[in-house]
């Protein structure tokens, strides 16, 4: 049984650290796009859309590295009480604010992907000239979202077993500046 | 009942006037039991998101720019094919011409169209005389969309991509040296202080529509639809007529402030003319039957 | 009536789940979700994913996560370090010394960049470190890049004064060219305010033990040459034409990164450092400003924003009571809004009050830019102490603490804008 959790608890770093690496992808593509925007006026060419694919790569990789940096600790949150308390009532107020971060980050998972979906149905495309299909830039937002509400809800339940408030931020707890 | 209206423009543009008085006189009208209530400014939603938010109840009604959606259908683009309809009465026509159509697109999405009110003409705003298309040659245009982009092409003039935010500063710092516009947009960013050259090519007069989502409107019994409607037809009259007004005020305005405003010459509306011919067939292809039944009718008319 | 229990129950909820320490991003998801069930009939989850995915997917915020990456770059470099050393030479006998680069830096960083966010997150990548190295008080630090950072959206460009402009159809170019001069009072104000504490506290004498002679000095400018120069070739491909403001982002990136390479400093590991540490810090301030855009919509059904300012309309006041009036409007707004947000919800209502007023609306724009800046470092939602509580490692009460004499400066400010309304408006009246 802990065997299995810990391969658990291991996979799903793999794919906050996964989906990570593919939202700095993303980041670099926002850079290779807004230079090309600046190279093709140069040039006095016209690519349709570019603005739009800017847009698509920061929504992404802002999305996609939710997880990881949930993981990181680079999430902020005012850690006032939690640090002024210690025991018990530190350890519930943990386990409330994993619980209310569950709930509305599976909430905001799950309509992300409901729009992704109302988007394939009707067809939606974007009104810029890139016209393109609104469900794919869409479900990078729907997938990162749900990997964050997925990392959520196993940084409750990984409290709860192990009854440690920083076993789930325990991957590399740096702060940015240090 | 209360209906919040999304409206993309500012609270003291026309069109936001205008759909604010639609809604106060509903509610007027209903004694409250049908409150509209109008969030100008993008307020509530911004403009690109308005069509969604509307077509899936987020808001029951809301008002969006036709020509935005063209890549929904090419018959929302009808209204923004350069040089086709130069004039407020021929727009009206045309208007009256694609109605149907733009219903019966608009309902098999779950949308029912309650009125169309236009924006000013599009003129020519470049920073130099311009008397014949080959003038604009290699001069940087403003290019927002598709067909922007191909007029650009169609003048040999640079198609260069500038969001509608970025517009000033384009024109100051020369990263853009002319667009199509209307003589609203040139006023409300002053953009004499930029550009000297407004031709009043009438390009296209591209309409805002006010839209209801069909699950809300049936939503409504039949005197309250009746007042929706009657009210609507007011908000249409007041609206094209306010546009006209406008479009002469916005004239003058330019010319106050010190910019050339003039008509194309001769040749210039000849060469846009045929850029015209040009764009429309291309347009017909992707708009098949549907679309070159509407043409046939607008050109139909007296 | 019942509104007004609607509002207790919002703001109840709000301060519970940021109090005990929700994630922020995700208090204002759960505060908007839960505020638009008690006010509307309309599919909330819905118009969350609408608004979500229009707020993220904005070109207007491109620039954002670029600038962080450029500072992630610069901060791996001896640039940074290098700057300070070329600049210790010319500002120990300041009172308040190497402080004051947090809010020059600023300035001049707020003149490539047109959000604050980025002025902070990028200033302060660079100068915390440093500051910290040479035992500058921690609050001093953060106090004055929490403040300066603010400078973003006066000094142009300014993404803020860009949606003032559309919104009321003034001339933009008016409104950048009007906020330049406030914008050098008020960071002149911040280093008056650190000069102040420095000569109060005596702290200075601790930074200023070693003196420089002129050749050292002239020498140390050799080292400030590398970041001038990128700066300014940022500035100039905006004010050439080269590029947008929003592009020129993507310049600071390709030259920091040749910068660093010129220093045989760019490695695969430094490159992927300063990437990853760009994503973390994007993605957390992207996720606070998609809750953001969510709970701007849900005060949008609400009504409380709009109601307040009608509120404000109809007492009639004289036009030094208006002012005053609106200032606090705003400030309190701004306690739970961002600046743009708190702009888009009231100027239909505002707007035609200044006019009426008869107050200048270019003036106007100034004054507001300043109030919504206040607005970026008030406790609970304030952008700047939330990009400086991810780059300390502080606690909020903290962070706003060290904020609060910037908040006294900026509210000073306000006030000397509205006796010389000339700061303001002598600049845009010769153009
Ligand atoms: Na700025
Ligand atoms: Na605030």
């Amino acid at each position: 049984m802990r065997d299995l959790l810990t391969g658990l608890d291991r996979a799903l770093n793999r794919i906050y650290t996964f989906a990570g690496a593919v939202a700095a992808g993303f980041l670099v593509l926002l850079a290779l796009c807004v230079a090309l925007s600046i190279l093709t006026r140069m040039a006095g060419l016209y690519v349709a859309g570019l603005t739009a694919y800017s847009g698509y790569a920061m929504a992404a990789s802002a999305f996609l590295a939710l997880a990881y940096t949930f993981r990181e600790g680079g999430h902020i949150r005012v850690a006032l009480l939690r640090n002024r308390l210690a025991g018990r009532a530190r350890f519930a107020v943990e386990v409330w604010c994993l619980g209310v971060a569950s709930v509305f980050s599976v909430y905001l998972a799950w309509y992300l992907v409901r729009m992704t979906e109302i988007s394939w149905q009707f067809g939606d495309k974007s009104e810029g000239a890139d016209a393109t299909p609104l469900w794919i830039p869409q479900s990078a937002l729907a997938a990162g979202a749900s990997v964050m509400a997925l990392a959520a809800v196993h940084a409750l339940i990984k409290t709860l077993l192990t009854r440690d408030i920083d076993a789930p931020f325990s991957g590399s707890s740096q702060t940015l500046s240090e | 009942e209360t209906w919040d209206m999304p409206l993309a423009y500012a609270a003291s543009n026309y069109h936001s006037e205008n759909a604010t008085q639609f809604a106060e006189e509903v509610t007027e009208a209903t004694g409250g039991e049908l409150e509209i209530v109008a969030h100008p400014g993008g307020s509530l939603f911004k403009g690109g998101e308005i069509f969604r938010a509307v077509r899936t109840g987020q808001a029951p009604i809301g008002e969006r720019l036709i020509s935005a959606l063209g890549n929904e259908d090419a018959i929302f683009e009808i209204d923004s094919i350069p040089f086709l309809a130069t004039s407020f009465d021929d727009a009206r026509k045309l208007y009256e011409a694609s109605k149907p159509a733009l219903e019966e697109v608009l309902e098999l999405k779950g949308l029912k169209l309650l009125y169309a009110v236009p924006w000013p003409p599009q003129g020519l705003y470049v920073n130099k005389e311009v008397d014949e298309a080959a003038d604009m040659e290699g001069v940087k245009f403003r290019a927002y969309n598709a067909a922007t982009a191909r007029l650009a092409e169609l003048m040999r003039a640079v198609p260069t991509k500038i969001e509608a935010a970025e517009i000033s500063q384009a024109f100051a710092t020369g990263v853009v040296e002319s667009m199509i516009s209307s003589g609203s947009t040139g006023y409300d960013r002053k953009i004499w202080e930029h550009v000297k050259y407004w031709y009043d090519v009438q390009a296209w007069l591209p309409k805002n529509m006010v839209l209801v989502n069909l699950d809300a409107w049936n939503g409504l019994d039949e005197e309250m639809q009746a007042v929706v409607l009657e009210k609507a037809g007011a908000a249409e009259e007041r609206g094209w007529a306010k546009a006209e007004e406008l479009a002469n005020w916005y004239k003058e305005q330019l010319a106050e402030n010190g910019m050339t405003v003039a008509p194309p010459s001769e040749q210039l509306a000849a060469d846009f003319k045929e850029i015209g011919q040009t764009m429309m067939a291309e347009w017909l292809e992707r708009a098949g039957d549907k679309g070159k039944a509407v043409i046939d009718a607008y050109q139909g008319m007296e | 009536m019942i509104e007004i229990g609607y509002t207790a129950i919002f703001l109840a909820v709000l301060f519970l789940f940021l109090g005990t320490g929700v994630w922020i991003a995700l208090s204002l998801i759960g505060v908007a979700t839960i505020g638009m069930m008690l006010f509307t009939a309309r599919p909330v989850g819905d118009a969350m994913a609408t608004t979500i995915w229009s707020a993220s997917s904005s070109w207007t915020l491109a620039a954002l996560p670029l600038f962080v990456w450029m500072g992630e770059i610069l901060f791996r470099t001896r640039l940074s370090e290098n700057l300070f050393r070329g600049l210790q030479p010319w500002m120990n006998r300041l009172p308040g010394g190497l402080l004051h680069v947090n809010i020059a830096g600023s300035a001049i960083f707020a003149a490539i960049s047109g959000s604050s966010a980025a002025t902070v997150a990028t200033v302060g990548k660079m100068s915390i470190p440093e500051l910290r190295r040479r035992r500058y008080p921690e609050r001093m630090i953060v106090g004055t890049l929490a403040g300066a950072g603010t400078l973003g959206l006066l000094i142009p460009p300014s993404i803020t004064l860009i949606i003032y402009g559309v919104a009321v159809n003034e001339s933009i170019a008016k409104l950048f060219i009007a906020g330049i001069l406030p914008g050098l009072m008020l960071a002149a104000m911040f280093m008056a305010y650190v000069m102040g504490w420095s000569l109060a506290t005596r702290q200075s004498d601790d930074f200023a033990a070693e003196r420089y002679g002129w050749g050292e000095r002239v020498r140390a400018l050799g080292q400030l040459l590398p970041v001038l120069a990128l700066i300014l070739a940022v500035m100039g491909a905006i004010y050439t034409g080269i590029a947008t403001a929003t592009e020129a982002a993507v310049l600071g990136v390709a030259g920091a990164l040749v910068l660093s390479a010129l220093q045989g400093e760019l490695t695969w590991a430094s490159f992927r450092e300063s990437l990853l540490g760009a994503t973390r810090t994007s993605s957390m301030i992207a996720f606070i400003l998609a809750g953001s855009s969510f709970l701007t919509l849900a005060m949008g059904f609400t009504g409380i924003p709009r109601a307040l300012a009608t509120w404000i309309a109809d007492l009639q006041l004289s036009p030094a009571m208006l002012i005053a009036a609106l200032t606090l409007f705003y400030i309190v707004l701004g306690c739970f809004l961002d600046g743009i947000s708190a702009i888009v919800l009231t100027m239909a209502v505002v707007e035609p009050i200044i006019r009426q007023a008869g107050f200048d609306m270019i003036w106007f724009g100034v004054f507001l830019m300043i109030v919504v800046e206040i607005a970026q470092i008030t406790p609970p939602i304030g952008f700047n102490l939330f990009v400086l509580q991810g780059m300390t490692g502080r606690e909020m009460d903290f962070i706003a603490r060290a904020a609060a004499p910037m908040f006294a400066i900026m509210v000073l400010a306000v006030i000397v804008l509205y006796l010389f309304p000339g700061i303001a408006t002598v600049l845009p009246s010769h153009m």
